[in-house]
């Protein structure tokens, strides 16, 4: 199972208790209240889709489209 | 080398580590225990890898000229220390020892590297990985980061896979600092934390003390397992927020349970990475947010969690902004002040790395400073958590730090469970079990019977011995059955029986006790009446109890007209022998009635049952038998009094009245003692002072005396041992409870402070709870319950209030329990400690008040219809007395403070006061405090300020008061609410605004801004309050002066207190040794001429009034000599508590610890309550961080003192005295000198006559506003007589 973009998104959604709409490609995460735990969580559940992902890239830098940029560089290079 | 300023989060830990820089505490450490096949060549390399790609590791630190700098040292870089232990005893115990010693050594960071790394070897296959790194260098989340950067570089060469890319360089965290400092975000996150933080309250502690860091912490480790997690992450779930949110609600619940506050504020430590491109650099970045917690106990569950975990998320989003600058935002710096208490630190990532064919376990060591306590919890929260409290060493015992640990995961445990907070208990299973039964195990059988019988038989042991005494008559028991039994049968005839009542308004008399005796005999209850209470009170209480009849004198028969009443003359003397029926045990003995908070006098009913137990209790606990002599003098309306009638009667004992109005006479009451032998007797606390304060008393000896009514403190205890050769106990009761429910042996020995009210009595119970009724642990303040046999049936025809006050048991079913409305906690050993009253006493700035008596002292004056007295705190840290008043017409503030002033002492008098047409009340009737509107300090001045120093002195009057607006020209700093601790911060403030300190003097002197302005233009020799002559005050300058004179420490302020009390000019004389340029005076005499000088300045010739304390009193009779010397009068040579120079000459002299320690008393702490700061710079660096006057002086001046200290008592020690041809008054501080030679008569030889006024405080406590309440009456009054 790939993680898709809408995936994404949706999980994120998910877990700070928004509409999937409401997460821009390019706001900052923070300020949407997605914390360390969070953000943790998220990288189990996208690991357990099978994308191996470090915490440090995605503390680094807070948005959708970076962590899209990143996961895909992942799913290209397996 | 490229320069870096420190960055915001760095330059805390820096001052910090300055200010202390023997401190170790930010050495942050932890080891890693590796068991397996270790290849230490590759783990080597892995580690040189890490430290190659960790620039913070090589960090060195400079200071310069715009303050301190870093710089990254690659000859810092550190090696992998290797050490073999395997041929150690004990390995593990070897390697511990290694990195303890590591860990405590203090760093020198502009030399030593930050960083040190050993492996050590404990068995072929077992090593400890020890990392210690400076907390300058590197936060919690960066110790992630680079340990577990090894474990994965080792494991990648293991396995042969590639690792993640290398840290980014140190210089962007700086940089990313640098641009968080000028950014807008950074305006944004200082406006969140503004709003965030309006009206923030005191944070609270777990435990009164100083909450500043020590050199060490305690820590208490265990692991939360299984089904805690379980429920962790289910109720996580449930309520949508993260398990980490959850905790921190929880703990801060926890805390809240120990503040006694409703909302506390806990410190959450922030990684203040994410998002940022420093996110991956170790170094440190570590925030503290603050938390504020409001605790709502019915909230629901989820809803609390959920305001929280929302809380933590907005906190999170604005977390760059730092918590020092927070401080710094709000003044919140130094000393007691700060921003949160406990920490709550949850570590989600603080996991032990995976190491390729290796089993990994972390230990860490030390996680920096420790202020107060820090909850932390690291791991996954999958199989375990690994849960630590670490607390201050200054604060919390090893066993209060394990007793936190273990009950707070119970805590956990249950609020889990739990629907709201309400269904908490504090207490552990352990504690509630202790505290509810295990120390209220009081059954003990005792005989079923009335008071009336064991009277009865008590009479009829030895019916010729004496049973009463009442000024010098005796009445045998014989006598006084007859007497009783005859007024029984008449009682009887007149229809007393069976929970009918007959009141008894009769003086102390033998007839009192046959009126009381003879009612009990008859079956009925007795109610006792006093006489010379208001009419509208006898009236009401008789409407209310409605009595078969009135047992009265012919005088007093007048109060009971319309009613039936049995005057004494009247009764009967010789018994018909008619049978007189015995009452049952659940009958009522007595109606005694108590003021109702609300002023309706309430009848507390006891049944026979309830006084019989309290009063076998007695007889066995004691040891009561008929050689006893008690004494009776306690008003019969008092239920102490009912111990004291009828314990000797049942012991056959005899009973020896008091005549009426003895009970407030010393004289009288010791003269009774001796002549009549007693054995036994009562006191209330503030009469047992009274007594004790009076000289006849030394040398009583006294088998028992029992104290009750009030709080017994400590002092009573000791001045009472020093004076009596006795038994002191300590009783306490509610009338509701039959007297007395608990007793305590206050005894010799007690060291206890405050005495407590110790254990129940025989078949009783006292609870603690909280205001959900359950269980508090030791030392948690809580509601005070009662249970067993001895409570009240209830209130006489009033179900509505015996239901409000009276509860079904929660903890024994089918039994009651009864609401003291008291305050108290259990010590550690289990005795009860009693608080005050719930809603009635308070502290300010450690002095406790009781705001009765101020609302008692307002009724007095007559100018007041209703008044209600708050403690208020409308700024947070900042708690002001406040009278609301239903004003007469007469009323006006000015009179009612002056009448204020001259009957409690000023620091009860209130800050301000609010008249009001009526004062709010609740649904019952009380005071409701939430309704009473805040006062305004109002600056009514009219004039603005103009120019630029009384513009700027506007803004720092207005920020150092809390006004809206800056303060008006005629605005004076004192009537809007500054005292002198505000006024140390306004001169600080001065200082930094101006570049100058006016000195505190100077605001004494010049309250008012304008003449504050002028003072400041005129840039005159500045007054910084170490001048040689000050003047603390100018009232009524037509009276001639007082002139005081320093005690060792040099400095006067110290007389203060006094000289605002004592209505006339008041000037202090200072030691030149406070003035590093000055030379010292060759002798004590030298000195005293020089003073005589100075005065003279002031005041030209005499009559001349002088006073000093300790030294300065020695100082000022060589001052008195000088004048009567040179033909000059002196009308007042005050000494307080000093002695001559003599006594002191064969006395070591104090070396410069000793000086230091003097400063503190100087500074108003007790040294012995400070073993621990022994150096220099302890001493100065507890004082910096005090509230006192003193801590705040500039380093020279602080040199000053000690050298003044050193210097007074060389000179003293060299001194003879003249002597001085008038009278010299010594006021001896009364509870201090037991067991020396200092007595007041050693002036004898130095004076004409020698006057000794003796008050009840210690020598260190003689400028203390209590002693100050009681020296200046006697002194004006001294002054006024000297006068004429």
């Amino acid at each position: 199972m790939a993680v898709t973009l809408e995936k994404m998104r949706a999980d994120i959604a998910e877990m700070i208790g928004e509409e999937p709409e409401a997460i821009g490609i390019d706001d900052n995460l923070m300020d949407l209240g997605l914390d360390s735990m969070r953000l943790m969580n998220l990288i189990l559940m996208w690991q357990e889709a099978g994308v191996d992902l470090e915490f440090g890239e995605f503390a680094e830098h807070f948005t959708l489209g970076a962590w899209w940029d990143a996961v895909q560089k992942r799913q290209a290079s397996k | 080398m490229t320069r870096f300023p420190l960055t915001e989060a760095q330059s805390g830990l820096w001052y910090f580590q300055k200010m202390e820089p023997e401190n170790p505490i930010l050495n942050t450490g932890q080891f890693l225990e590796i068991v397996g096949p270790l290849d230490v060549d590759v783990f080597r390399a892995a580690f040189d890898r890490m430290v190659e790609e960790t620039e913070a590791l090589t960090l060195r630190f400079a200071e310069e000229a715009g303050g301190p700098v870093q710089y990254l040292d690659p000859a810092m870089r550190p090696t992998l220390g290797y050490a073999d232990l395997r041929s150690e005893a004990t390995p593990e115990a070897a390697a511990i020892a290694a990195m303890r010693r590591d860990t405590d050594t203090p760093l020198d960071l502009t030399r030593d590297p930050v960083a040190a790394f050993t492996l050590f070897r404990l068995s072929d296959e077992r090593y400890f990985w020890y990392e210690r790194v400076h907390h300058l260098a590197i936060d919690g989340y960066g110790w992630v980061l680079i340990t577990n950067r090894v474990a994965e570089l080792y494991s990648a060469a293991i396995n042969g896979t590639n690792p993640a890319p290398a840290f980014p360089p140190f210089e962007q965290a700086v940089s990313e600092n640098a641009e968080y400092l000028s950014s807008e975000r950074r305006a944004a996150d200082r406006a969140y934390w503004h709003d965030y933080l309006a009206n923030l309250p005191e944070p609270g502690s777990m435990s009164a003390g100083r909450p500043v860091s020590g050199h060490s912490f305690r820590r208490h480790s265990r692991f939360l397992r299984g089904p805690i997690l379980d429920k962790l992450r289910a109720v996580a779930q449930t309520a949508k927020v993260t398990w980490p949110d959850v905790l921190t609600a929880l703990v801060s619940a926890y805390c809240q349970r120990f503040t006694g506050t409703s909302e506390v504020v806990v410190g959450v430590p922030h990684m203040g990475r994410l998002g940022s491109k420093a996110a991956r650099v170790p170094c440190t970045l570590m925030n503290v947010l603050p938390l504020r917690v409001k605790i709502d106990d019915r909230q629901p569950m989820p809803e609390f969690l959920g305001a929280v975990a929302k809380d933590l998320i907005k906190a999170r989003r604005h977390g760059r902004y730092r918590s020092e600058q927070m401080r710094r935002d709000f003044g919140l710096i130094g000393g007691a002040r700060r921003l949160f208490g406990a920490m709550v630190n949850v570590q989600p990532f603080d996991v032990a790395p995976k190491m390729a064919g290796l089993d990994v376990t972390l230990h860490i060591l030390g996680a920096g400073a420790v202020d107060d306590i820090t909850f932390t919890f690291r791991g996954d929260a999958n199989h375990e958590l690994l849960f630590e409290t670490d607390t201050n060493p200054n604060l919390y015992s090893e066993e209060a730090t394990r007793a936190h640990g273990e009950r707070l995961e119970e805590f956990l445990l249950h609020a889990l469970d739990a629907a709201t907070l309400s269904e908490v208990a504090t207490a552990s299973a352990a504690e509630a079990q202790r505290f509810l039964f295990d120390l209220n195990t009081t059954e003990h059988p005792v005989r079923d019977v009335t008071l009336t019988q064991l009277i009865v038989e008590g009479m009829r042991w030895a019916p010729d011995a004496p049973a009463l005494r009442f000024e010098g008559e005796t009445m045998s028991y014989r006598e006084l059955d007859a007497r009783t039994a005859a007024l029984a049968e008449k009682l009887k005839e007149m229809g007393a029986g069976t929970d009918k009542i007959v009141a008894v308004a009769l003086p102390r008399s033998f007839e009192l006790v046959i009126a009381l005796v003879a009612t009990l005999r008859a079956g009925a209850a007795y109610l006792p009446l006093d006489t010379e209470h208001p009419r509208d009170r006898i009236a009401r209480i008789m409407q209310s109890a409605k009595p078969i009849c009135v047992l009265a004198t012919a005088e007093t028969s007048e109060l009971f007209e319309g009613d039936p009443v049995l005057l004494t003359c009247d009764w009967p003397k010789i018994p018909s022998g008619a049978d007189l029926a015995m009452p049952a045990p659940g009958d009522m003995a007595y109606v005694i009635y108590t003021s109702g908070s609300t002023g309706e006098p309430k009848g507390v009913v006891i049944e026979h049952r309830a006084i019989v137990n309290r009063l076998e209790w007695m007889r066995t606990h004691y040891g009561f038998g008929s050689h006893d002599r008690i004494l009776q003098k306690t008003p019969a309306t008092f239920d102490v009094s009912v111990w004291e009638f009828f314990l000797p009667l049942m012991c056959g004992a005899a009973l020896v009245v008091a005549a009426p109005g003895a009970h407030r006479d010393p004289a009288a009451i010791a003269k009774l003692i001796r002549d009549e032998a007693i054995t036994t007797l009562h006191f209330v606390p503030s009469m047992l002072s009274a007594f004790l304060a009076w000289p006849g008393v030394a040398g009583l000896k006294v088998a028992r005396v029992f104290c009750s009514g009030e709080e017994l403190t400590a002092d009573h205890r000791d001045r009472f041992h020093k004076a009596i050769d006795g038994e002191l106990h300590n009783l306490y009761g509610p009338t509701e409870a039959a007297v007395d429910v608990s007793y305590w042996p206050a005894s010799k020995d007690d060291r206890s402070m405050p005495v407590p009210i110790g254990l129940p009595v025989w078949n009783t119970r006292l609870y603690v709870l909280d205001a959900n009724m359950k269980p508090v642990p030791a030392d948690v303040v809580g509601d005070l319950w009662l249970g067993g046999v001895q409570l009240a049936r209830g209130y006489l025809g009033r179900p509505d209030l015996t239901e409000d006050r009276f509860l079904p048991d929660p903890f024994r079913p089918g039994e009651r329990i009864y609401r003291t409305g008291d305050v108290a906690r259990f010590r550690q050993d289990g005795a009860v400690v009693f608080l005050g009253r719930s809603d009635h006493q308070v502290k300010i700035r450690g002095l406790r008040i009781e705001l009765g008596e101020i609302e008692a002292a307002i009724m007095s004056s007559g100018l007041a219809r209703q008044t209600g007295v708050i403690a208020r705190e409308d700024r947070p840290g900042d708690k002001r007395i406040v009278a609301y008043i239903v004003p007469t017409e007469t009323y006006s503030e000015d009179a009612m403070q002056r009448h204020l002033a001259a009957t409690v002492p000023d620091y009860m008098i209130p800050a301000a006061f609010v008249t009001l047409d009526e004062l709010p009340v609740t649904s019952n009737g009380k005071l409701n405090r939430a309704a009473l509107p805040a006062p305004s300090f109002a600056d009514t001045g009219v004039r603005q300020a103009t120019g630029p120093t009384e513009t700027l002195l506007a803004r720092l009057f207005a920020e150092v008061l809390g006004l809206p607006e800056p303060a008006s020209a005629d605005a004076d700093f004192f009537a809007l609410g500054g005292d002198s601790l505000l006024a140390v911060n306004l001169t600080l403030r001065i200082q930094e605004a101006f570049g100058r300190d006016p000195g505190l003097g100077a605001i004494f002197e010049h309250p008012t801004l304008s003449s504050l302005a002028a003072l400041l233009d005129a840039d005159a020799q500045s007054d910084d309050g170490l001048g040689n002559l000050i003047r603390l005050s100018n009232e009524t300058p037509d009276k001639t002066p007082l002139f005081v004179i320093h005690p060792a420490g040099g400095i006067s302020w110290c007389y203060r207190g006094l000289a605002r009390a004592i209505g006339r000019p008041v000037y202090g004389l200072q030691s030149p040794a406070l003035d590093p340029a000055k030379s010292l005076p060759e002798s004590l005499d030298a000195l005293a001429a020089s003073y005589v000088e100075a005065i003279r300045a002031v005041q030209a010739e005499g009559p001349y009034n002088l006073l000093g304390w300790s030294v300065g009193g020695i100082i000022a009779h060589a001052m008195a000599t000088k004048l009567r010397e040179a033909g000059d009068k002196v009308d007042l040579l005050a000494l307080l508590d000093a002695y001559p120079a003599e006594c002191w000459r064969a006395e070591p002299e104090p070396d410069e610890k000793a000086a230091l320690r003097a400063l503190l008393a100087i500074a108003g702490y007790d040294p012995e309550g400070y073993p621990e700061l022994e150096t220099r710079e302890d001493i100065l660096t507890f004082l910096r961080e005090g509230d006192s006057p003193i801590g705040n002086l500039p380093a020279a001046a602080l040199d000053g003192v000690v050298r003044s200290v050193l210097d007074t008592n060389r000179l003293v020690r060299g001194h003879y005295h003249g002597r001085f041809d008038g009278v010299l008054t010594h006021i001896r501080a009364g509870n201090d000198h037991q067991g020396t030679n200092l007595v007041s008569e050693l002036w004898n030889e130095h004076a004409a006559a020698l006057r000794v006024i003796e008050v009840p405080f210690k020598h260190s406590q003689l400028t203390s506003p209590e002693a100050t309440a009681m020296i200046v009456p006697a002194l004006k009054n001294l002054l006024e007589t000297e006068r004429r």
